[in-house]
């Protein structure tokens, strides 16, 4: 802990000052351009963003949520940042996040009667196994085939997708009465436990926050993540290093979809109690926003998604409040995605101009000192 | 026996074909942009982002303007502006063309909801009337012969257009000095700049290009094969058009032929909803994605190993 705390306080993470300032500048302009298109279509911009902060943060359910948000967030951008660090692109985890509810589900439904304290490890590997199993495929023929993974992991989206809603509507269709869609319900005593009344923040978040723990440590404390950063970074040059660098991209894709295939297992466990068709809301997508605007950085992400998990949960509360449609936050999201990348790009620019400049006046000054 | 022909019969049939062809026709749209930024050596995965938009602009273009025509004015329009949008973050601002993709498809999906919702107050799906759909285009002819006048018959304009455009891109990209500056821009930008044109003219121009056809088969999608938008309705179909490329190596007609395929896959799909439950049937065309990209991948090994035991034998 308190390395952790030393590493996110000190020198190390100082040289990225100028990132976090232009950070801070990408979302205050972002937000600035979501406030402009309140505006023109005739809505208060103070009176929204009021009433997202107040449906963030303003009682304690509005809390809860939000750090319920943040678990899925954190847990979701992580699962990128781990995959995308040893350069694999991992766009399926949507599909993994099913497919481990859906494991979950199954296993916490036989297992019904069983003791909690071997049912609900069961269900976690179960889920993690799943969500590390589909994420293996597209690793695979990544690195045998060298098939583009982000194709083969969107496609395979659809497919777990559809084959879950598939089985919760059909074979694994539960007999309870009055019950549209779902799969059998899980045993009540496995439900993970509520920590403020009426909100959706459970005892998973003390789960993740080991999950979370682990993933830092692995990703910046230990040789192997060291092996995979470069992995990523010179896939070439790690390979004639003599690293197992097919071994590590497959490990980390497996990591991430198992932490994926978790996730599923939190919505189940923690909110439906079953699986369900709509049991993630494309959760997976604001993870990978969330992910890419921290550069794959993990302190950085587990900091920046109670940001967005705020805008996230704030969003419905201005949609019921004051009737702004609530995907003009994912418009601000991707709107500081494109930000951050231009960031990049303009600084550049500017630096070039800056050096062409001091060199035309070098060049300059030296051809009248000669004459 | 009889009854499995019989079930075969409804499955099989000239409606299989007629929606092959319908089908197919936003992924060949959106696979002959892709093209374009593929040979400029530019990573394009936002096809499905700008799909989206193009289906959405081109409806609302439909509503306001209260014609067909003015949509496909409208999106093509706004294809243009994607394609530059797209260009400055991925040539001049050279940003990771894996991100600004990504983001570009996760700002469709709000950006096209959120309009939605805003300027029509509706959720979900926005219908137009039927007769505000893209024209028909009868061939007097062709009603004489009976498969043929039901496959390529009275298909809505935008189908006639596309095929016209495999053709057209298939002459651009081989046979002119553009395609060639095309294809030189993305393997060898130096030998383009040597001879006094601007690589990064060639890409935004395919860039562009990429946006305006990506915008169409939106617009066909909305507009032809359906005559409404839908929140998400482009279904990851960029992304098969981006299979497709990766299958057909970037050659227009190859790129089609790919396209039929997946076009086939999706209308099997539709016919099979008769009897194999539809949530089944819609995984089709999306495992047949990963299925050929494998069969792809196999070829080019295979053949990377030929050419090594040749130059072993030399």
């Amino acid at each position: 802990m308190r390395e952790f705390l030393n590493e996110l306080f000190t020198k190390r993470y100082k040289y990225d000052f100028s990132y976090i300032l232009s950070l801070s500048i990408s979302i205050l302009l972002a937000l600035i351009l979501g406030a402009v298109i309140m505006l023109i279509l005739g809505y208060n911009p103070i009176e929204g963003y009021g009433a997202l902060i107040k449906g963030a943060f303003g009682s304690p359910r509005g809390i809860g949520d939000t750090l319920a948000k943040t678990v899925t967030l954190a847990m979701t951008g992580l699962a990128m940042a781990v995959a995308a660090k040893a350069g694999m692109f991992n766009v399926g985890g949507e599909g993994q996040l099913f497919l481990g509810a859906m494991a979950a589900a199954i296993v916490g439904a036989e297992l019904t009667g069983v003791s909690p304290i071997i049912a609900i490890p069961l269900c976690l590997l179960a889920a993690m196994a799943a969500g590390g199993a589909y994420a293996s495929i597209p690793a695979v023929l990544k690195v045998r085939l060298g098939v583009n993974e982000v194709i083969t992991t969107i496609m395979m989206n659809s497919i777990a997708i559809y084959l879950c809603v598939y089985l919760s509507n059909g074979p694994l269709k539960t007999t309870e009465r009055g019950i549209a869609s779902g799969t059998q319900a899980i045993d009540p005593e496995f439900k993970f436990t509520r920590l403020i009344t009426s909100s959706t923040l459970t005892q998973s978040i003390f789960i993740a926050a080991v999950i979370a723990l682990v993933v830092w440590y692995f990703m910046s404390k230990t040789a192997q993540g060291y092996e995979q950063r470069l992995t990523g970074q010179n896939y070439e040059f790690s390979r004639y290093s003599g690293f197992k660098t097919n071994r590590i991209a497959i490990i980390s894709m497996i990591i991430s979809g198992a932490i994926c295939g978790l996730v599923g297992m939190f919505e189940v466990f923690g909110i439906h109690g079953r699986f369900i068709e709509s049991i993630s809301k494309e959760f997976y997508f604001d993870g990978m926003l969330v992910a890419m605007i921290m550069r794959y950085n993990p302190i950085g992400i587990v900091v920046i998604s109670i940001f967005f998990a705020a805008l996230k949960m704030g969003s419905t509360a201005m949609e019921m409040k004051v009737g702004i449609s609530s995907e003009l936050i994912l418009v601000v999201q991707s709107i500081i995605i494109f930000f951050m990348a231009a960031e990049n790009g303009i600084s550049r620019i500017l630096k070039e101009k800056a050096a062409i400049r001091k060199a035309k006046r070098e060049y300059l000054a030296a051809k009248a000192g000669n004459v | 026996m009889s009854e499995f022909l019989a079930a075969f019969f409804t499955v099989f049939n000239v409606m299989l074909f007629q929606n092959t062809l319908r089908t197919a026709t936003p992924i060949v749209l959106a696979g002959l942009g892709g093209l374009f930024t593929d040979h400029a050596g530019i990573m394009n995965i936002g096809m499905d982002g700008m799909m989206l938009i193009g289906a959405f602009t081109a409806v609302m273009g439909t509503y306001y303007f209260q014609s067909a025509f003015m949509g496909i004015v409208l999106a093509i329009v706004v294809g243009v502006l994607l394609g530059l949008f797209f260009g400055l973050f991925v040539i001049k601002f050279k940003s990771d063309e894996f991100i600004i993709g990504v983001a570009l498809n996760i700002f469709a999906g709000g950006i096209t909801i959120f309009l939605l919702r805003t300027l029509t107050g509706v959720k979900g799906a926005f219908p137009l009337p039927k007769s505000l759909g893209l024209p028909t285009v009868s061939i007097p002819l062709l009603d004489k012969i009976p498969i043929i006048n039901e496959l390529f018959n009275n298909n809505s304009i935008l189908v006639y257009i596309c095929w016209l455009l495999v053709i057209i891109c298939y002459l651009v990209v081989y046979k002119t000095p553009y395609g060639f500056r095309l294809r030189a821009a993305g393997e060898h930008p130096q030998a383009l700049r040597s001879i006094g044109v601007s690589p990064d003219f060639i890409k935004y121009s395919a860039s562009v290009i990429c946006g305006i056809l990506c915008c169409l088969a939106g617009a066909h999608l909305s507009l032809g094969y359906l005559t409404q938008f839908s929140e998400n309705m482009s279904a990851s179909r960029g992304f098969i058009a981006f299979a497709c490329i990766i299958f057909g190596r970037s050659n227009p007609i190859k790129v089609f032929l790919a396209a039929l395929l997946f076009g086939f896959f999706d209308a099997l799909g539709l016919r099979l909803q008769n009897i194999i439950p539809a949530n089944l049937t819609l995984i089709i065309p999306y495992a047949a994605t990963i299925f050929v990209l494998v069969i792809a991948a196999l070829q080019s090994k295979r053949k990377s190993k030929l050419s090594e035991l040749k130059l072993n034998k030399v």
